[in-house]
């Protein structure tokens, strides 16, 4: 039996809180912030694993704990930031690739989460094949489908609990996903529906190579909706209609939507503003009766 | 019209504010959002416009940088009232504040003129 077995939860975090006392710099504060997250005080995890990042700001691990006590606390986009962040210090990090497997999970985003929780069940991680599996049910995929990665019973495990409810309806996110699709027509755009934390609630950007950046960017784009009403009120323009950008190679063009989201259209740098903003307006309108039609 | 210790921006400055609808013009630190120089009408806060414009900015090339879209080259608040354009130029941004009758397709392109020559 370990001790960890052996000892309560309090005794342990008194343990490991007096070992982090006599030793500020040791990683114990690891440990500590995981027993602080399984006895469900995460505000004070986080604090613990904030300090231990802002020591050990090169120690994959730090991030991977910062990841858990985020998941744990769904702050899904600062979790996928700190498994980004370990993955990047520690390429092929198994709990990195596990927490981003399950965050992908709870943003609807079931590809790229099967792709990253196979990578970490190939290295033995039996709660990312658990969770690799129930996502691979979820798509309809063979729990076979790749021979490498060890077959697991569906169990109850920490997996589950992470993993959490599964997302909207396959049909219903597909949906979602395609919402601007006649809005957008024939020309180079692209749309996204982000709510106030930045997530991406419909449609996609995916970029030239395949992949869909759509939760990148609504984590980026997170508060500008705030920041342009602040803008708007403190310069007395009114309500603020729209956000436009251009770039080396797009055009951005950035709507108010309802009381919190943000629609963003897309649209390649020849197109005309004008016609970016006809197309801003289509996509507004059809986001409307979309969200009239859920509510 | 107030003014500030004349720079090498400043006749630049001046022909921008002397647009239809426009009420003033600054150049500001992208990074911080501090006036390098301003043509500004009575009563705009040259300080608030080039933070809150210099911050936008930021998010706007923050979000460009993750779509991977390249640099942004011009930026625009529309209000019910009025607009905020903004220019990157280096390091620098050029800001507008003008009002909502002002023909932002002419004034884009003066921008995009006095910020390549500051660049």
């Amino acid at each position: 039996m370990s001790d960890h077995a052996r000892n309560s939860v309090p005794d342990q975090i008194r343990r490991l809180s007096d070992e982090l006392a006599r030793d500020p710099s040791s990683l114990a504060f690891i440990a500590l912030g995981d027993a602080l997250r399984h006895a469900r005080h995460l505000e004070l995890a986080l604090k613990i694993a904030q300090r231990g990042v802002e020591r050990h700001a090169e120690s994959a691990a730090a991030h991977d704990l910062i990841g858990r006590v985020s998941l744990d606390r769904d702050d899904l986009l600062r979790a996928l930031e700190a498994w980004t962040t370990a993955e990047r210090l520690s390429p092929g990090h198994p709990g990195a690739r596990r927490g981003m497997g399950y965050v992908l999970f709870r943003l609807g985003r079931l590809d790229e989460a099967a792709a990253c929780l196979a990578e970490a069940a190939r290295t033995g991680d039996a709660d990312a094949a658990a969770a690799l599996a129930r996502v691979r049910a979820l798509l309809g995929v063979s729990a076979h489908a790749n021979a490498d990665v060890p077959m697991i019973e569906l169990e109850e495990s920490e997996a589950d609990h992470a993993l959490g409810p599964p997302p909207a309806n396959p049909l219903d996110r597909e949906r979602a996903r395609r919402l601007f699709a006649e809005a957008l027509g024939d020309g180079n755009h692209t749309a996204l529906l982000l709510d106030a934390n930045g997530l991406v609630v419909a449609g996609a950007y995916v970029t030239e190579d395949g992949t869909d950046v759509g939760s990148e960017i609504g984590g980026e784009l997170r508060g500008v909706r705030d920041e342009a009403e602040r803008m708007s009120r403190y310069l007395e323009l009114g309500s603020w209609k729209s956000v436009v950008f251009e770039t080396d190679v797009a055009t951005v063009a950035m709507a108010p939507m309802g009381e919190e989201d943000l629609l963003l259209v897309a649209s390649d740098q020849s197109t005309p503003l004008g016609l970016v903003r006809r197309v801003t307006e289509r996509c507004a309108d059809r986001a409307r009766r979309w969200l009239a039609e859920v509510a | 019209m107030t003014a500030l210790r004349p720079t090498e921006f400043a006749a630049m400055l001046a022909a921008l504010t002397r647009h239809r609808g426009v009420l003033g013009s600054l150049v500001a630190d992208a990074a911080q959002g501090i006036v390098v120089d301003a043509s500004l009408q009575h009563g705009v806060a040259g300080d608030a416009v080039a933070a809150l414009a210099a911050s936008l900015y930021r998010k706007a090339r923050l979000s460009a940088g993750a779509a991977g879209l390249g640099a942004v080259s011009f930026l625009r608040l529309e209000g019910e009232l009025g607009n905020i354009c903004v220019m990157g130029a280096g390091d620098l941004v050029l800001v507008t504040i003008a009002e909502s009758r002002t023909n932002v397709g002419l004034l884009r392109a003066e921008m995009r003129r006095a910020a390549a020559a500051l660049a």
